[in-house]
């Protein structure tokens, strides 16, 4: 059957995705920060298994990269030495690297291996991309989970005590609805301080980004929560003195579940692309932390855009991201039942 | 057995406000209702539909609260209880529901619905608790076999015994059937009947019988009482009231029964 | 009628808890506008204090909302104290481009996604239904960010439209059509960003509203009665479509007006979001203030559109009014 099949793509796809990030480390051959003032805007290393004189070597081997006198700030391959790729190198401690540690693979200097590029401080794009992953899929993981958290308490609160607490979480509701997301989003950045550290920084978004957005899950929820609450086994356990507490726990609440999690495949790429706007706009994550959203801001800049085609990594990274949620959403979808209202 | 009636109604007055049009006046479910029921006895309250009766049912157990009027069970007051004594008194007095299928959670199996008073009250643990259901569930006749199936897995016979079995496992001195046998064919009509008068007779338990069927409750019930409009408008022995009704509200209600029907030989108590 | 003016009364409501809401949160921000000039030794204490005082930025909040809301009803908004002026002259050219760049995607937006959406459920063929699913889908899966960006890089590289901004240098200059024309070919690349984003989603709810309405009863009944099917999928289908898609339509414009904003950002379009970036790096909080009020009007103003559109739409509401 095709949908089980695409589920199980989608979820490998997301958690290759989120255990590449978690080994950022280790896969990535640089450091995030980690400069190579030489070599800005470099396109990708190439990958060679044919020489010059046309020998096949099983382990793919880099040119160093030499200026081209022909165009300003060009490169062309160094032809007159080879350095082959090792793998599982033991780096030393580098100036703005994450210190002594093995790495994947990697080459001896003084060649690179930049298979993403390097931006204009001579980044290495792959690094940053890997590090940069840490930040916006988890600060959209995160944000997914006090969005629904807290939409789901207001959300059942309102919907099984009825009446006077309903009316008003409702009618604040409205209001937090009547903002455009986006707006509001800034504008609550805007009251917090503008000059952040990266730990901050992510706890920052984090936390905006997942409590400014309670409202639909609390509608959600509480809809539900009504009508699990008028069904007669539910009456039932009340007439044998059941706690509001426990009808909650063992009645209402785990009707509520599925469409948390439809809602949750729903709203993480949403969230996602919430820190990388903000990033992008210097409101999240600052240099020289990496952030698929501050990477993206380089883009800003005409040359950039037009000349340096890896520099769009980051945007086009998070394309398969955003389809395997989709299709997440979808599966799940199907399963449960309808989550938008 | 004392001859005190085990609850006393007085002015029973519920009031509702109407919410699709805001400037209609408020719907009266009951409009002071005065009712005994004796102890031991099977006592059916019959009324069309929109009469009151689940209302009246609903307030006697504090699922609702009435508007005004008082509820003696045992001589203590039930409407102001609270606490403690509000749930002991939950453990006297029980409320089956008209549909089974809804009053049963579909998510649990029957014997976790069948301890489910008795979990929700803390009472002993989760072995004893389950020896228990199956106990009770023997008590109406269902097997430990259906005991992990889940509700949408039986038939609406079997569910509707199961909601008696659970409503059994406080050790209540009072049912309230609303609608016990309403949407159940004829044969299984008189399974849940007999299950019924079975245990009536065995724990000594009074039964009040919410019903829209005139005829079932006439061979069903001791005596039986007419709400209409939100009053009780005629009461006397079943029988009595089958053959000679007073008020032509029941004359009505009884016209309308073709026949008596087959049930009355089957389950006629003497 | 009266559906209608219970609408605007909620709205007014809403409205005024956007304000509060806005306000009390302006006010928890650490330090105001003048905390930073304290930290200039060249400027005196008592000179931040003497501003300060000025524009009663000592007085307790609920005064401060007070005199705010009395600034409101003078037509101001408040003060800006980054621009040096009150907000409302700051907000109302902006306001206009918004509406402009976001009225121009909506209806450009709904005019395809109806036809599209109508196809997409009428297909015959089931190659014609898999790539348009397929199409949407990618299109959805990419952020509107990549879009803008995108679309900058195809008018930097062929040059066929202006990359960024609303106007040319010279605009002053050119006659009244030559500046329609030229603000129009500034609009084409913003509002089709706007435009791809938010059409996989319409098309979608557009082809499930017409699939299910076209297996109704009385859809086959058109058919059997010999009329031709695109008089039956316009004339008969759609109309009975069309109610939840109106639902759709306030939903719709929401979203344009938040995507708006990264838009106008990327591609220089001068309407409320470069504006809003500016007061944030400024710390002008009335200013924010004012451009969050701004765009919430235009969002119930979207609301109330769709409202009356509804009214317009569906016969069964028109006859529970009366």
């Amino acid at each position: 059957m095709k949908l089980p099949r695409k589920l199980a793509l989608a979820a490998s796809a997301l958690a290759g995705v989120h255990f590449a990030a978690l080994a950022a480390g280790f896969l990535a051959p640089y450091g995030p920060t980690e400069q190579s003032r030489a070599w800005p805007y470099a396109p990708p290393t190439r990958l060679h298994f044919f020489d010059e004189e046309g020998h096949v070597h099983l382990r793919p081997f880099v040119y160093p990269l030499a200026d081209d006198e022909t165009r300003a700030g060009g490169y062309r391959e160094d032809r007159s030495q080879r350095f082959p790729i090792r793998f599982l190198v033991r780096s030393p401690a580098t100036l703005g690297g994450p210190g002594e540690g093995w790495r994947l693979f990697g080459v001896d200097e003084p060649a690179r291996v930049f298979l993403l590029g390097t931006d204009g401080f001579g980044r290495d794009q792959l690094s940053r991309l890997l590090h940069g992953a840490r930040i916006s899929l988890f600060a959209g993981l995160l944000a997914t989970g006090i969005s629904l958290g807290l939409g789901w308490v207001l959300g059942t609160v309102a919907g099984f005590y009825g009446r006077w607490t309903d009316t008003l979480l409702m009618r604040a509701a409205d209001v937090f609805l009547a903002l455009p997301w986006l707006y509001l989003l800034f504008a609550v950045r805007a009251v917090l301080p503008l000059h952040l550290s990266a730990d901050q920084a992510f706890l920052m978004l984090v936390l905006v980004i997942g409590l400014v957005d309670w409202a639909r899950p609390a509608r959600l929820v509480r809809g539900l929560v009504l009508s699990a609450r008028e069904r007669n086994y539910v009456l039932a356990a009340r007439g044998f003195g059941a706690s509001d507490l426990y009808l909650v726990r063992r009645h209402i609440a785990p009707q509520t579940f599925g469409v948390l999690l439809t809602q949750a495949a729903l709203l993480v790429p949403q969230y996602i692309l919430a820190e990388v706007t903000l990033s992008f706009l210097g409101l999240g994550v600052a240099e020289p932390v990496p952030s698929w959203g501050n990477m993206l801001a380089a883009l800003q800049r005409y040359h950039v855009l037009s000349s340096y085609w890896w520099m769009w990594a980051p945007g086009l990274a998070l394309v398969p991201v955003f389809l395997s949620y989709s299709a997440l959403s979808e599966a799940l979808h199907s399963r449960v039942g309808p989550a938008s209202p | 057995m004392s001859d005190e009636p085990l609850v006393t109604i007085r002015g029973l007055t519920k009031r509702y406000r109407r919410r699709a049009a805001a400037s209609s006046a408020p719907v009266e479910a009951l409009a002071g209702v005065d009712l005994t029921i004796e102890r031991g006895r099977v006592l059916a309250l019959v009324g069309e539909s929109g009469s009151g009766k689940s209302t009246l049912a609903r307030c006697l157990v504090r699922l609702e609260e009435p508007t005004s009027g008082e509820i003696h069970y045992e001589g203590t007051e039930v409407c102001s209880l609270r606490g403690e004594a509000l749930r002991a008194f939950r453990e006297r007095v029980q409320l089956l529901f008209q549909d089974s299928a809804a009053a049963l959670s579909p998510r649990l199996t029957a014997s976790e619905i069948v301890s489910e008073p008795l979990e929700i009250l803390g009472r002993g643990d989760a072995a004893q608790r389950r020896r228990r259901a199956l106990e009770l569930m023997e008590t109406v006749g269902l097997s430990s076999a259906e005991a992990d199936r889940r509700p949408l897995d039986l038939s609406g016979g079997q569910r509707q015994r199961l909601a008696i079995a659970r409503a059994l496992a406080l050790k209540p001195r009072l049912l309230i059937l609303d609608e016990a046998f309403a949407g159940l064919d004829a044969s299984i009509q008189a399974q849940v009947a007999a299950v019924l008068q079975d245990l009536r007779r065995r724990e000594g338990l009074t039964y009040l019988c919410i019903s829209h069927d005139l005829a079932l409750m006439s061979v069903f019930a001791d005596e039986v009482a007419i709400l209409f409009e939100g009053r009780i408008v005629e009461r006397a022995e079943a029988a009595r009231l089958f053959a000679a009704p007073a008020h032509p509200h029941t004359r009505a209600l009884v016209a309308a029964v073709l026949s008596v029907p087959p049930l009355a030989e089957a389950t006629a108590t003497s | 009628m009266a559906r209608l003016a219970r609408r605007a009364l909620h709205g007014l409501f809403v409205l005024f808890g956007v304000s509060v809401l806005s306000f009390v949160l302006v006010e928890l921000a650490p330090g105001d506008f003048y905390a930073e000039m304290r930290l200039d030794p060249r400027i005196s204490e008592a000179t931040v204090r003497a501003l300060r005082a000025r524009h009663g930025l000592d007085r307790p909040l609920p005064e401060r909302y007070l005199r705010w809301v009395a600034s409101l009803a003078r037509g101001e908004l408040g003060y800006s104290f980054a621009y040096g002026t009150p907000v409302a002259p700051l907000l109302w050219p902006r306001l206009r481009n918004t509406l402009l760049l976001t009225g121009t995607a909506t209806a450009a937006a709904w005019a395809l996604a109806i036809p599209i959406g109508v196809w997409w459920a009428s297909a015959r063929g089931p190659a014609v239904r898999r790539s348009l699913s397929v199409l949407m889908a990618t299109l959805l899966a990419i952020p509107d960010i990549l879009l803008a960006l995108a679309l900058l890089l195809l008018a930097v590289r062929t040059g066929w439209f202006p990359a960024g901004g609303m106007t040319s240098v010279g605009y002053e200059q050119l006659s009244r059509a030559a500046r329609f024309r030229d603000v129009v070919s500034h609009l084409v690349l913003p509002a089709s960003a706007l435009v791809l984003c938010v059409l996989p989603a319409l098309t979608r709810h557009v082809r499930a509203s017409m699939a299910s309405t076209l297996e109704a009863p009385f859809v086959q009944a058109a058919r059997g009665h010999g009329i031709p099917e695109w008089r039956v999928v316009f004339g008969h289908a759609l109309p009975a479509a069309a109610n939840p898609l109106v639902s759709l339509f306030g939903l719709s414009v929401a979203t344009l007006t938040s995507m708006s904003l990264l838009v106008e950002i990327v591609m220089s379009w001068p309407g409320l979001g470069p504006l809003l970036l500016e007061a944030i790096l400024a710390r002008d909080f009335h200013l924010v203030l004012g451009l969050v009020l701004a765009s919430t009007v235009l969002l119930l103003a979207g609301n109330v559109l769709a409202d009356v559109l509804l009214l317009a739409a569906d016969p069964r509401i028109r006859a529970e009014e009366t």
